[in-house]
């Protein structure tokens, strides 16, 4: 890989160009409001799970169906750590996050070492999602089951209705798509793309299919459990509703698909357009359902590679001659 | 004991009859039909409008039925050509993808038109002692037009030329074609069986106790994991699934715990993938 | 050539097929007469699969006519081409294994009920069927499952009948009875399209032959002509 800095540059632009948006919003649109903040911070909370979604579905085709789960696994799991030992948070985060990464991994695991399909890997994964769901329903003591955990020890201007928190989730977020380019770039993001282009050709030309398939699943989960642990510690309190399957997997599959599986910015442009989307279409839980419905079909039917493919080809028959950043990796 | 048993035999007839309506689309098409549960409600609830409107049980329950027949053809013929244009994992993935968003619209519209929807179809009649256990009518009506429905079934699919023809789709499409079978045509009508089967289950269902505008995600839920256990396409397998998955779900539910009881069912899809992948009774 | 007098059973004009944009077979003109064996022969890989699945509807023509009685079948679908009268019988068979050999021969005769001479009938014509009736298509020995393959084309009483390299995999001894079986066939006035690998095998039932070269007819004539000529002794009869 030629690490010179001007490829170096090139590579990780369309992210500087993120950050900087990112980072410029607060003052230009917040307006100091502490909804809007906490609207946003939830924005990138969704964006972060959603590169480790986009590294694990969109770029090596396993359907999990359990991200909620993960980030569950890593919420709970760092939240319950610290309320019962006298441990600092950021232990809380390395065991929230290692434990997700461990689970992701297994998943993986398991479903390369019995050869599941993607359907018996989204059947396994979703058992897994509503076991976890159940699980914590069930321990009452460990875990306050519907009534929620308290997650002491959390300093306040970590808050998630504060900017503080959103920066906190920004930095957590340009660090995750850091990660993604890295292996992108590298002989790993060649090994995804070509398992992804034809499993059986990759193995043939001597990629170790269920290897790199076990590496994005552990990376990916590390990312979905960090950022539940995080989650957990930002706002304080946390619920099986926190990371339920309704809330999380349904949502984070159809904005990921929305901004394009496997494409860099994919989770990012996916995660802001339907934060804005769900604020001035939704009136009801209700409804939203049935929006994310019409989108998921829309998507599936005629946007496969993501909406933002679609445009910017759109964008690139009427502009030949210029050369669009590659922001689509 | 016996009444814990008894009680489950009657859950089991019912998971039974859902998975085979699951099972049957997955078996001719490869498509696992996430808004399945939904079905169910949309069926229960226009059995609720139409009670509502002030006619008959069983006029409501055969439109229910009818209703959701009907709305089974419309997503075949609609969404599920794009996925049957396409082949293997493709095909697998997008019909689980276009069912799933099916599921969220039809689901948010019942819900959103009416919030507290519920159906509860009550058979009068005092408690009938079965093997020393007394059982509601409600219950009998439901596990006797199971096992009626599950008959005629295996009649259809042993003994008529169409059944087998389906049956034949299933084990070889190509041979099925060769010898004058139409796949698509006969997609379509089990498509419209899955239906109706699934409007049964709303109507059985509702006997038993209230069937609320919100099970559906549950109710599909039960299906695919009776489905995966019994085996993908097997519709035998999905009936004795059914009953066995209810006899566990009522033991566990009674002597251990309900949330436990959840986990040990997921489980058992579960293990049924990792362990025997072709179910009790699949190929 | 086709024989004078006799209508024309199957035309087959210009017909290109193929995988993926690419074509496999092109220009392809056959006729086969009613009451005529026809047989289609070359190596591995000429086409002959791909020929038959076209005719037979499960592969879509690229360009060509497929005519069967005067009927335009051309990218029709296959179960309407196999009741309009053409009945195909593919290398892999593609049986019900689940399902009896009876029950297999009685969906050969799809939609309509069984016949039930034609079941004495097929049943005659194999008699091992008949003793296996109850057994699962999918327990047959490879024989057994050609002459099923076989019966349960017969069963909706075709017009013409496609086979695909009807002796794969099947021992020596049954390859020549299977023939033998055809040529009875024929005698009944079954016209046959008959793809095969062994040349001295096909043109010992068929009439006339076509020989298939990289997707394209390289020869045709009849029967004598075809094992005179001297290309063909050399590339398919092993003989210098």
């Amino acid at each position: 890989m030629d690490l010179s800095w001007r490829r170096v540059g090139w590579a990780l632009l369309p992210i500087v160009v993120t950050a900087a948006v990112l980072v410029i919003l607060p003052p230009v649109w917040f307006g100091d409001s502490p909804y809007t903040t906490s609207l946003a911070v939830q924005a990138m909370v969704f964006a972060s799970y959603g590169v480790g979604f986009n590294l694990i579905f969109g770029s090596t085709n396993q359907l999990f169906l359990c991200v909620g789960a993960l980030a569950g696994v890593g919420g709970y799991g760092a939240a319950i750590l610290v309320n019962e030992t006298s441990l600092p948070m950021a232990a809380g985060l390395v065991v929230g996050t290692v434990s997700a990464a461990l689970v992701g991994g297994l998943l993986s695991w398991i479903a390369v070492r019995r050869s599941l399909g993607i359907i018996f890997t989204g059947i396994v994964t979703l058992v897994f999602s509503l076991a976890f769901a159940n699980l914590l329903l069930g321990q009452r003591d460990l875990t306050g089951a519907e009534n929620g955990l308290v997650v002491e020890g959390v300093p306040d201007r970590l808050a998630d209705d504060h900017v503080g928190g959103y920066y906190l989730f920004v930095g957590l977020l340009i660090a995750f798509l850091v990660v993604f380019r890295a292996l992108q770039l590298s002989h790993v993001g060649w090994a995804f793309r070509a398992l992804r282009d034809d499993e059986v050709a990759a193995e043939l030309a001597g990629v170790d299919v269920a290897r790199y398939r076990i590496y994005a699943a552990t990376i990916g989960s590390a990312m979905i459990g960090l950022t539940g642990a995080l989650l957990a510690f930002s706002t304080g309190f946390i619920s099986p509703a926190t990371y339920s399957f309704d809330r999380v997997d349904v949502r984070v599959l159809v904005f990921v698909a929305f901004g394009g599986l496997g494409m860099l910015l994919g989770p990012v442009i996916g995660a802001s357009v339907f934060a804005i989307l769900d604020e001035q279409l939704t009136t009801s839980f209700e409804t939203r359902e049935v929006l994310y419905g019409v989108f998921i079909i829309a998507i599936f039917l005629g946007f496969r590679r993501g909406v933002v493919y679609a445009v910017v080809k759109l964008v690139r028959r009427f502009v030949p001659a210029r050369r669009v950043s590659d922001a689509t990796g | 004991m016996t009444a814990v048993i008894l009680d489950g035999i009657v859950l089991g007839l019912a998971f039974g009859l859902l998975g085979v309506g699951m099972t049957l689309v997955y078996g001719l098409g490869g498509v696992l039909n996430l808004a399945y549960g939904q079905i169910v409600v949309l069926a229960a609830i226009v059995a609720m409008i139409v009670i509502d409107d002030g006619r008959a049980t069983l006029v409501a329950a055969i439109l229910g039925v009818l209703a959701a027949a009907a709305i089974a053809v419309v997503l075949d013929l609609t969404l599920m050509r794009p996925v049957y244009r396409e082949r293997g994992e493709e095909r697998t993935l997008l019909g689980l993808l276009l069912t799933l968003g099916a599921a969220f619209v039809i689901g948010g519209v019942l819900s959103w038109r009416y919030p507290d929807g519920a159906l509860y179809i009550y058979i009068a009649g005092d408690p009938l002692s079965i093997l020393g256990v007394p059982m509601t009518r409600g219950s009998i009506w439901a596990s006797v037009i199971a096992l009626a429905v599950g008959a005629l079934l295996l009649l259809f699919f042993g003994a008529t030329t169409f059944g087998r023809g389906v049956r034949s789709v299933i084990q070889d499409e190509v041979g099925a074609r060769l010898v004058g079978i139409n796949p698509s045509f006969v997609r379509t009508v089990i498509f419209a069986l899955s239906g109706a089967l699934a409007g049964i289950v709303a109507m059985t269902n509702a006997m038993v106790g209230p069937l609320t505008v919100n099970a559906g995600f549950e109710l599909t839920t039960f299906a695919l994991i009776v489905t995966v256990v019994g085996g993908l396409g097997s519709v035998a397998g999905a009936f004795l699934a059914g009953v066995l998955l209810g006899v566990v779900n009522s033991l566990s539910a009674h002597y251990i715990g309900q949330y436990i009881t959840t986990i040990i069912l997921l489980g058992a899809a579960a293990l049924t993938i990792l362990i025997r992948p072709r179910g009790l009774l699949g190929r | 050539m086709p024989t004078s007098g006799r209508p024309e059973l199957l035309e087959v004009e210009g017909l290109a097929a193929g995988y993926l944009g690419e074509r496999v077979i092109d220009g392809i003109d056959v006729q086969v007469q009613t009451g005529e064996a026809v047989a289609i022969v070359g190596s591995n890989g000429a086409g002959k699969t791909t020929l038959f699945r076209t005719i037979a509807g499960l592969l879509p023509a690229m360009a060509g006519r497929v005519v069967l009685d005067g009927k335009d079948l051309t990218r029709r679908p296959a179960h309407r081409i196999s009741r309009a009268g053409i009945a195909y019988v593919p290398a892999e068979r593609h049986l019900f294994p689940a399902m009896t050999l009876k029950s297999n021969l009685v969906l050969g005769a799809y939609p309509r009920r069984p016949d039930p001479t034609t079941l004495e009938l097929v049943y005659d014509l194999f008699p091992r069927l008949r003793e296996r009736q109850r057994q699962q298509a999918g327990t047959l020995s490879g024989g057994e499952q050609q002459m099923l393959a076989v019966a349960r084309a017969l069963m909706a009483r075709p017009r013409l009948l496609m086979l695909d390299e009807p002796t794969t995999g099947l021992a020596p001894i049954i390859a020549q009875s299977a023939f033998a079986a055809l040529e009875g066939l024929k005698n009944e006035g079954m016209t046959l399209l008959i793809a095969e690998q062994q040349v001295p095998l096909a043109l010992s039932v068929a009439e006339r032959g076509y020989v298939l070269e990289n997707g394209r007819i390289r020869l045709s004539g009849s029967a004598e002509e075809l094992e005179r000529n001297p290309e063909v002794r050399r590339a398919y009869l092993g003989v210098a």
